[in-house]
């Protein structure tokens, strides 16, 4: 596996080059997604208070990280080919290494804010519990989801610009129908815009799955575990398979 | 640069197999099309016409041999390099390059300008599918080479535009090559350290090399090939030996200078060699 190294040295490389110059550095990965949990708590927590949810802020930062992760990753990805279009057009080595490296990275900071969230909610909430175990596996889950996902809208967005675009003006709809600041049962009554919300949306069983491990200390339903494991494998094989299909001709359009 | 498996198993090591080619590139300023293009019809209509940059060009290169090629600007040169290197697909036609393909098509092509020189040939090394410990074993003599000494470790947006290219080609010039395709990188800093890379070519190609070498200086393809391979407008006009190869180029271009722009020019008389 002779590209590992080469994927290796493209993660230093995104690390390193992306806050370039500034004084926080890499810092900069981690004080982004605070900020904006901050700013989100400040809404949600304290203007609009949902009071209805114990211990809020934690509910809420549980359901950030994940999103922030989601979101953050494929924003990153999408022009990833074009950034590093230099590479692509003067060197033949596995593209699907430059959007992978993005995600990966994005994967490290969510890990270190996700600990550090998680450990604060289990001390506060008392919910340490087996059920914990399967957090390895629902995030591997959820690496595979975001990691298919931005392959298929890096190497779309090297075809078609809009694509970059499109993502980013749907990503903020997206956050508010997504179950990150709200429960979907208290939201609504209705059977059918509970089902919409519930699996309309593929990112809504992984918060879902991963607020039950660590705000609720339980085992998450069966349907949304099989939900998560089904939607992160065809989402990686049909991300890759259309990354494969697209890309003889990137040298060309980067 | 650029460093991979085989294209095709179908070939032995350092040999080159290309049959009837074929390769256009779209002219269009924004290269990338937008999805209204891709809804209301598959391309904007009207622009330049597609380039043919590959017609129907077919060669077999054996293990060993050393090839120039020569053509004026837009003759296809680079595309052919960049189709053999894998880069870039045909549209028709079969290629096939056997054993590691070593390309430098633009030198320091992947170089981080925030990182060291020190840093850049792992970096570089990783691009061509190298692993650490095989960057290692060849970091000496590739820091040498360069004759960049303290430099190394200086990030290369400090280096002058010499040196930039010098660790390029140190660092091309240290992978086990079958294959070395080379396009126009040889004007590499001052005339001592191009000597070098000549020389360092040389013992590359006396290791069992094959070697494609793209270039307009005509002495130096003169030193270095053997066989010459005249493209014009995507076509293949003359391969052969480089004693007749460079005199049919030099008429090429002498009749090109007064002829119509667009159309490739006639070729003039029959010139000994292959005529393709």
């Amino acid at each position: 596996m002779a590209y590992r190294y080469l994927f290796e040295q493209l993660v230093r490389r995104e690390l390193r080059q992306k806050y370039k110059g500034s004084a926080l550095g890499v810092a900069w990965y981690l004080i982004n997604p605070l900020v904006l949990m901050g700013a989100y708590y400040l809404m949600f927590g304290l203007i609009f208070k949902l009071d209805d949810i114990e211990h809020y802020p934690l509910f809420l930062m549980v359901g950030l990280v994940v999103w922030i992760f989601f979101s953050q990753s494929v924003l990153s990805a999408a022009p990833s080919l074009l950034e590093q279009g230099a590479l692509v057009r003067k060197a033949s080595f596995p593209r699907v290494a430059i959007p992978g490296a993005v995600v990966s990275v994005q994967l490290v900071t969510f890990l270190v804010i996700l600990a550090l969230v998680a450990i604060v909610t289990i001390a506060v909430r008392g919910t340490l519990d087996v059920a914990l175990l399967l957090l390895p596996l629902i995030l591997a889950c959820l690496y595979a989801f975001t990691l298919g996902f931005a392959l298929a809208v890096s190497i779309l967005h090297a075809y078609f610009r809009d694509v970059a675009p499109i993502l980013s003006a749907a990503l903020l709809p997206w956050f508010f129908v997504s179950p990150i600041f709200f429960q979907i049962d208290s939201i609504t009554r209705n059977d059918a815009y509970r089902h919409l919300l519930e699996w309309g949306n593929p990112i809504a069983p992984f918060i879902t799955a991963i607020r039950d491990v660590i705000y609720g200390g339980v085992v998450p339903q069966a349907g949304v575990l099989a939900y998560v494991a089904a939607a992160a494998v065809v989402m990686l094989l049909g991300g890759k398979w259309l990354f494969d299909r697209m890309q003889d001709e990137l040298a060309v359009v980067v | 640069m650029s460093r991979r498996p085989a294209l095709d198993a179908g070939v032995a090591p350092g040999e080159i197999v290309l049959e009837h080619a074929s390769r256009a590139f779209s002219v269009k300023a924004d290269r990338g099309r937008t999805l209204k293009e891709m809804l209301i019809g598959r391309t904007r209509a009207g622009g330049p016409a597609p380039v043919q940059a590959l017609r129907d060009v077919s060669l077999r290169i054996a293990p060993g041999e050393t090839v120039g090629m020569v053509g004026r600007n837009g003759a296809g040169k680079s595309s052919t390099l960049r189709v053999l290197s894998g880069i870039v697909p045909l549209n028709a036609g079969r290629v096939a390059c056997g054993g590691q393909v070593v390309a430098q098509l633009e030198l320091g092509a992947g170089f981080g300008r925030d990182f060291s020189g020190r840093e850049n040939i792992f970096l570089n090394g990783a691009l061509h599918g190298l692993v650490r410990e095989q960057i290692e074993e060849r970091l000496d003599a590739i820091i040498e080479f360069s004759e960049l000494g303290d430099f190394i470790d200086a990030p290369v947006a400090t280096y002058s535009s010499g040196m930039f290219l010098r660790l390029g080609f140190s660092i091309a010039a240290h992978l086990d090559a079958d294959v070395l395709l080379i396009d126009e990188v040889l004007a590499v800093g001052d005339e001592a350290f191009q000597r070098k890379c000549e020389a360092r070519i040389a013992s590359q190609i006396a290791a069992g090399a094959t070697l494609v070498l793209v270039s307009h200086d005509a002495a130096l393809i003169e030193r270095t090939c053997e066989r010459v391979i005249v493209l014009d407008g995507g076509e293949k006009v003359f391969d052969g030996p480089v004693r007749e190869g460079m005199p049919f180029y030099h008429r090429l271009m002498g009749t090109a200078e007064g002829a119509d722009a667009v159309a490739p020019p006639p070729v003039p008389g029959e010139p000994p060699g292959e005529r393709v």
